[in-house]
């Protein structure tokens, strides 16, 4: 594995940051910007052992199927999501490496809390690991994919309509 | 269940109109739990979950917890609760297992609940071991889908599904080998709501274009959607309809012309599967399975045949439910069609999905909404128009409230004293 220098680290970890703050706001267009064509957006039921194309998962989105689900969100009448779930996530234990010359591989665990402001008025807090893979290009990077691994995946968990 | 309750419900229920604490208070809730759960035909897995055998699951009868095993002499439902102090006996959710030995003072259970063994047998000399064993369900299976029931007399499971009976032959029947044939995994929703209002909706063809308006423009109307998301009353196509038993369903086959367009694709995308299918059937059957798809059934109290998907409704309180779905994959067809299956599955159906995410946020507006001021609630829509055929199978427009109001007459019949 090739070590990486401190001011990419910080590339990396910046751009995670700014990820995470565009789909707590809702910013669902500079959001779908930070994606790569061939994004893999998944969210397994059995993360321990899944296989996304026999198993049903939770979300499993290409990018055309994740574009559906932006425009979904924007038309203003997805009920799951009007008004939008205020909600703020945290990221940390971030482990950054270098898969090759392109691609990074993120991990880290991650808190968001998510105010069910639309219907049951509950606070839900959803724990768990995200995996991303960020395709250098230029001096940012793209999402070539976020797998979330939700702690309580194969619990029943309530309507997860927002970006998670 | 108290006789006051009964009393009551039967007010509550009219033809066109129920009234809101049906669904918001937790005495009728209490009820449904011994009246419905105990004594219907409940869903609890179906046979390909349980291959070998040894094989075991989790589910729940009503509020029960149950252990669904399969052993040599066939499929057994037992109550997963320890007959000596009441622990959990099995606490993995599926498996493999022999036996099953209570972790808390090491009772053993067969796969039938027999009990097998107490550990330090001298203190237990006088204990009446035959009748020690775990509490058991009758079970029933159709087309290799399993049902339980604590009822003593319970009419038979071909009775008890009527009409229905139908709707599990068309999922299966679109396997060639006539077998459905489901994975490892289940998506389990939760919705903040009564269980009635997820059963009801399976078959509101009425809240299609309003709560999934957001996909009609999402998606552009594209493919099977387009038929039955209209602005204009006069042409959908689609029916609704109550088959009796309290099972409800809308009909999507008058919508559909060639075969396939239930999935979304050209009628030759699966060349394999067509010929295993006309194999099978014959030609002109197979044209017909093929063209009308799944069904969209509703079948009382707790299992949507959800086109593509299988759901399977848990109610956990009188203002929680777990919606819980996984793909209907159908056996001996091409690896392609089955993932086919899931990914339109996984638009529809889960947490996240395109459709019932929406569903779960208007049960529960709904469910909050009438909590605080129960009154009356209008379910008479179409009741002019519908259509009873000699089977006793009422149909009317796809918008009509003909499902729901025979659902409600239904679950009124349930507590007539």
């Amino acid at each position: 594995m090739q070590k990486l220098t401190e001011a990419e680290y910080r590339t990396v970890v910046d751009f995670i940051y700014r990820e995470c703050q565009l789909a707590d706001e809702g910013r669902w267009d500079e959001w779908e910007e930070l994606l790569a064509d061939d994004m893999h957006y998944w969210v397994p039921v059995n993360p321990e052992d899944a296989d996304p194309d026999r198993d049903v998962s939770i979300i499993n989105d290409n990018r055309s199927r994740l574009a559906t689900r932006l425009r979904q969100l924007r038309t203003g009448t997805r009920h799951s999501q009007a008004p939008r779930s205020a909600m703020r996530r945290m990221v940390s234990n971030l482990i950054v490496e270098r898969l090759d010359q392109q691609m990074f591989r993120v991990e880290g665990n991650f808190v968001v809390y998510e105010f069910q402001n639309q219907s049951t008025g509950t606070l839900n807090v959803w724990p768990g690991r995200v995996r991303y893979h960020l395709r250098q290009v230029g001096d940012s990077f793209e999402i070539a994919l976020k797998r979330v691994e939700l702690v309580m995946a194969g619990a029943p968990i309530p309507t997860l309509a927002f970006i998670i | 269940m108290p006789g006051h309750t009964a009393e009551k419900i039967q007010t509550l229920v009219e033809s066109g109109r129920i009234h809101s604490s049906l669904y918001t208070d937790p005495e009728f809730f209490a009820g449904e739990m011994s009246e419905i759960f105990e004594k219907a035909w409940v869903f609890v897995a179906h046979e390909s979950e349980l291959k070998e055998n040894g094989s075991f699951l989790r589910r729940t009868v009503g509020l029960q917890p149950v252990i669904v095993t399969r052993a040599r002499t066939g499929i057994h439902v037992l109550v997963n609760r320890c007959s000596h102090r009441g622990n959990l006996v099995c606490a993995p959710e599926r498996g493999v297992k022999r036996a099953f030995s209570c972790p808390y003072h090491g009772w053993v259970f067969a796969q039938n609940g027999d009990l097998v063994d107490v550990p330090f047998p001298e203190g237990c000399k006088d204990l009446d071991r035959n009748a020690s064993g775990l509490k058991t369900a009758k079970v029933a299976s159709y087309r290799g889908f399993v049902f339980a029931t604590f009822n003593e007399s319970p009419p038979s499971l071909e009775d008890y599904l009527g009409e229905a009976r139908q709707a599990l032959d068309r999922a299966a029947d679109l396997s060639p080998s006539g077998e459905i044939e489901l994975g490892r995994t289940w998506v389990r929703h939760l919705f903040r709501a009564n269980w009635k209002m997820l059963s009801e909706n399976e078959a509101d063809g009425y809240h299609v274009t309003f709560v999934h308006d957001s996909f009609a423009k999402a998606i552009n109307r594209q493919g099977k959607y387009d038929s039955i998301l209209q602005d204009s009353e006069d042409k959908v196509e689609a029916v609704c309809r109550y088959l009796g038993g309290g099972h409800t369903e809308l009909d999507y086959e008058r919508t559909y012309s060639e075969p396939m367009t239930w999935l979304g694709v050209k009628p030759d995308r699966y060349p394999d599967y067509v010929s295993a299918m006309n194999e099978t059937y014959g030609q002109d059957q197979a044209f017909e399975i093929m063209r009308r798809g799944p069904p969209h059934t509703f079948i009382f109290p707790n299992l949507f045949l959800a086109e593509t998907c299988l759901v399977m409704i848990q109610p956990t309180s009188v203002g929680e439910t777990v919606n819980w779905h996984t793909p209907l994959y159908l056996k001996d067809v091409p690896e392609a069609l089955n993932r086919r299956i899931l990914r339109q599955g996984e638009v529809a159906l889960g947490p996240s999905a395109f459709l019932t995410a929406d569903d779960a946020v208007i049960a529960e507006r709904q469910w909050r909404a009438t909590g605080g001021s129960p009154g009356w609630l209008d379910i008479s829509r179409g009741q002019h128009r519908e259509e009873v055929n000699p089977a006793g199978v009422v149909e009317s427009h796809y918008s009509d409230e003909a499902s729901n109001r025979g659902f409600w007459e239904h679950y009124r019949s349930l507590f007539a004293t």
